[in-house]
């Protein structure tokens, strides 16, 4: 039992944060479904007088019209007329309130959904003042549909953005958790990320041709910038190695250096669209063929596609890791290299590879978060390192290294994840966050220590 | 080391305790402020109940809250919307479009009434924005204007920058005199605001120069002082390195003309060279009443927060309201400072009125040449 616990212990933590997030956040849940506006049609008919006469109102969003279309459907069938569809702003569904009201034709009733119902012109003070004027909505009454107890932490909406929100944190923390366990770190991270968004996107614009960029285009740009994000883990690697520097400050120097490159990409190209004559700003470079914020911004089967990126780089790493003599390499590197050096493991080829993941994972990271911007930005991921190698702890990797699983970094990503979006739901500052996070940080590390002991 | 341990993690799990409960009382303080779920809500007929009904939240992502002037927005923003009834949900975004963009898809989720953005990023929020126009929900930005393509905004309160900019730029000239002389910019360039400001300030030189034969005003330096006090103190000490005539600062906002002062102060020339703000936070007035900068062109944050909420209102309402509102800036120099009842009635500031009387005395004693400059500042 103890023992499982321990092995297991940063999925209860994620489990226990979702079980206390969802009886937090239990409230009032508003359907907006095309079964909830046949019912508020149907709750019409039984309440009004024989063939009511309805005005629907609700927002011009695609889900709404769905709302708004079952609704009228309901109520024509039911023998019911339909005198006005509002599908806009409050201020749409006051003048068609006022454009039927005034044509002397009686309101019996409003079919409206949740949101819609809060708006002013419906509101009843409203809408007596406005009777007096227009008499065809005296006695109107205003129906929305039945709402349900359901934490909103809960819905599938807001699952789905807590892990693709976070999915490009999770993308980096492969590499990092390869680096880790190795006994390294690798604090360039965040600004491999941002140089590989912005060569990318001077490479769409200037290389596959911009708005007309196809998709080998798109693909050959991503590949230059995951490339040059590849060869600076390369380079990262080969100084550690070859020339004995300590990681920490090979990879804090390559922050610089990558992060300091970003800059200059970014504001000489824009100083170039100027025409060379001013200097540029460091602003993002727009992207604009449109189908590059597909990877960042599209799903598929309706799972946002930067989840399904990071769930099969996952996995991908986890076979990695547990089935390949590359995956053994690795821990035997971390757990002991000289022991590993004399049972003929190529340490410095494994240490130099695993350095060139973390930056080819760094400049993924990268490409989706210029899809999902449609630009590259300069000034992207600045302080992610810590946030990855806090992921990365999270989860059970141990910084003296031999020691992590893939999979723990996925949970412990998530469970920084779940704890922000908490935390932002129910609007606590960001300087309450921080203390969370650093104590988050340091339990991890002693739940570490006592599973030594 | 056991002992130690065991002590550390009980302190780390109550403090995450705590924490979490913080997050509970707001939470469900949210949750229970909703109405109430009835299938007929309404009948005209029906006299409203209740002074204040809930109006929903509004959901406000900060461009940043450990800048001063945005604390204003959100603090007023909150105390307007309770007023009308709305729950206002203020997130920081720590000037990182990222955490922006997640801020607005949890208040998609949410389902809020409103968004009302700083944004972090003119171009690269457009995506977010976007989203929360695909799902209905009116997206209003304050004081920063977003410049992306294809995006709805609702609505936009914000300052007019290249006003304040050419304010600063009179002031600079009022400061310089007749002489003229060198000046450094300190900039912030990321910021589109800040870019206005110093193209304000620039063609208000420009146009000064231009009418005079000698005694120009030359810019000889615009440096990145990131907005922050440190950034600029040490950005204003490397270009009094450079240019030892230096007669004028001209800093993009207050903390960064404060750190300004401080290199200034370092470096003992501060009877040589006249620093301009921008803002108006309390520490920028603090400043003008204390001498140590001659003029700030002042913004309103207050009344930014106040009228995102009531343009929001007059949106939901189905009002007419002014799309986009540019507040002109005011010029605030030290006789202003004097009246003004925010740095008298409050108590943290008394003590530095005290100082101001008693430096020029000890200056007169010293040095006194440089008494009355010191004295008019």
């Amino acid at each position: 039992m103890k023992r499982f616990i321990a092995d297991n212990g940063s999925v209860i933590v994620l489990l226990a944060l979702c079980a206390y997030y969802s009886f937090v956040t239990l409230g009032e849940q508003h359907p907006n479904t095309p079964a909830a506006g046949r019912e508020v049609a149907e709750t019409i008919l039984d309440a009004s007088p024989p063939a009511p006469a309805v005005v629907i109102v609700s927002r011009d969003t695609a889900q709404d019209r769905t709302f708004t279309d079952a609704v009228r459907q309901a109520v024509e069938s039911g023998g019911g007329t339909v005198l006005a569809v509002v599908n806009g702003a409050p201020t749409d569904a006051r003048m068609a309130l006022e454009q039927v009201g005034g044509a002397f034709k009686q309101v019996d009733a409003i079919a409206t959904n949740d949101a819609a119902s809060e708006w002013g012109p419906l509101q009843p003070d409203r809408l007596q003042q406005a009777s007096q004027k227009f008499p065809g909505l005296i006695g109107v009454k205003v129906f929305k549909p039945r709402s349900y107890i359901w934490p909103s932490f809960l819905s599938r909406e807001n699952l789905v953005n807590v892990m693709n929100q976070n999915a490009v944190i999770a993308i980096i923390a492969i590499g990092m958790t390869m680096v880790i366990i190795t006994a390294g770190i690798d604090l360039s991270v965040g600004s491999l990320l941002a140089l590989c968004g912005v060569t990318t996107a001077v490479a769409v614009q200037q290389i596959a041709g911009g708005a007309n960029a196809g998709t080998i285009g798109l693909l050959g740009a991503c590949l230059i910038g995951t490339g040059v994000c590849t060869l600076c883990g390369v380079f990262n690697g080969v100084m550690v190695t070859w020339f004995r520097v300590p990681a920490f400050v090979v990879t804090l120097a390559m922050m610089m250096v990558a992060r300091g490159l970003a800059l200059i990409v970014a504001v000489q190209y824009q100083s170039a669209l100027l025409g060379g004559g001013t200097e540029g700003t460091p602003e993002a470079v727009k992207i604009e063929a449109i189908s590059f914020s597909w990877l960042g911004n599209g799903s598929t089967g309706g799972i946002p596609n930067p989840i399904l990126l990071m769930l099969g780089l996952y996995v991908a790493a986890h076979v990695v890791m547990n089935r390949t003599s590359f995956g053994r390499y690795i821990y035997a590197v971390g757990g002991n290299p000289e022991a590993a050096r004399l049972s003929g493991v190529p340490v410095f080829g494994v240490l130099i590879l695993v350095y060139a993941i973390c930056g080819a994972m760094a400049g993924l990271a990268g490409i989706v978060d210029a899809s999902r911007f449609e630009g590259g930005r300069p000034n992207a991921g600045e302080m992610y390192e810590l946030q990855v190698i806090a992921a990365v702890v999270v989860g059970g990797t141990s910084l003296a290294g031999g020691e992590g699983r893939i999979f723990g970094t996925l949970v412990g990503a998530m469970i920084i994840a779940v704890i922000q979006n908490g935390l932002n739901m129910a609007g606590v500052a960001s300087y309450e966050q921080k203390v969370v996070f650093g104590g988050l940080i340091l339990a991890a590390v002693l739940l570490d220590r006592f599973k030594r002991q | 080391m056991l002992r130690l341990c065991t002590r550390l993690s009980v302190s780390t799990s109550i403090l995450l305790g705590m924490i979490l409960a913080c997050g509970c009382t707001n939470g469900s303080s949210s949750g229970t402020s909703s109405g109430s779920g009835t299938g007929e809500t309404t009948t005209s007929s029906g006299a409203s109940t209740g002074p204040v009904t809930s109006r929903g939240t509004i959901g406000f992502s900060a461009l940043t809250l450990k800048n001063p002037f945005f604390k204003i927005i959100a603090d007023s923003m909150t105390a307007e919307g309770k007023q009308h009834g709305f729950e206002v949900l203020v997130n920081d975004a720590e000037r990182d479009v990222n955490e922006q963009a997640k801020h607005i898809d949890n208040y998609i989720a949410q389902r809020v009434a409103a968004i009302v953005l700083n944004p972090a990023d003119r171009i690269a929020i457009g995506p977010a924005i976007r989203k929360a126009n695909e799902a209905g929900i009116p997206v209003f930005t304050c004081d920063l204007q977003c410049a992306a393509d294809d995006v709805k905004i609702a609505g936009h309160i914000g300052t007019d920058n290249y006003q304040g900019g050419r304010l600063a730029g009179d002031a600079m000239v009022e400061a310089l005199g007749e002489a003229g002389g060198e000046v450094l910019i300190l900039h912030f360039k990321q910021a589109n605001s800040c870019v206005l400001r110093v193209q304000g300030f620039n063609e208000a030189i420009a146009e000064v120069n231009n009418r005079r034969q000698n005694g120009k005003i030359e810019v000889v330096s615009e440096l990145e002082g990131g907005g922050l006090r440190d950034e600029g103190f040490k950005a204003a000490s490397d270009a009094l390195q450079a240019h030892q005539n230096l007669r004028g600062i001209f800093a993009i906002n207050d903390p960064s003309a404060l750190g300004a002062w401080t290199a200034l102060k370092q470096a003992e020339k501060l009877d040589q060279v006249t620093i301009i703000g921008f803002d108006g936070q309390l520490e920028g007035k603090q400043a003008i009443l204390e001498g140590k900068i001659f003029a700030d062109p002042i913004q309103f944050p207050k009344k930014m927060g106040v009228v995102s909420v009531q343009n929001i209102l007059k949106y939901i309402d189905g009002e007419e309201y002014e799309q986009i509102e540019l507040i002109p800036t005011e010029l605030y120099k030290k006789a202003d400072a004097e009246k003004d009842p925010e740095l008298q009635s409050s108590p943290a500031p008394a003590p530095a009125p005290a100082e101001v009387n008693a430096n020029p005395e000890l200056k007169n004693i010293r040095f006194p040449g440089a008494a009355p400059t010191e004295a008019e500042v």
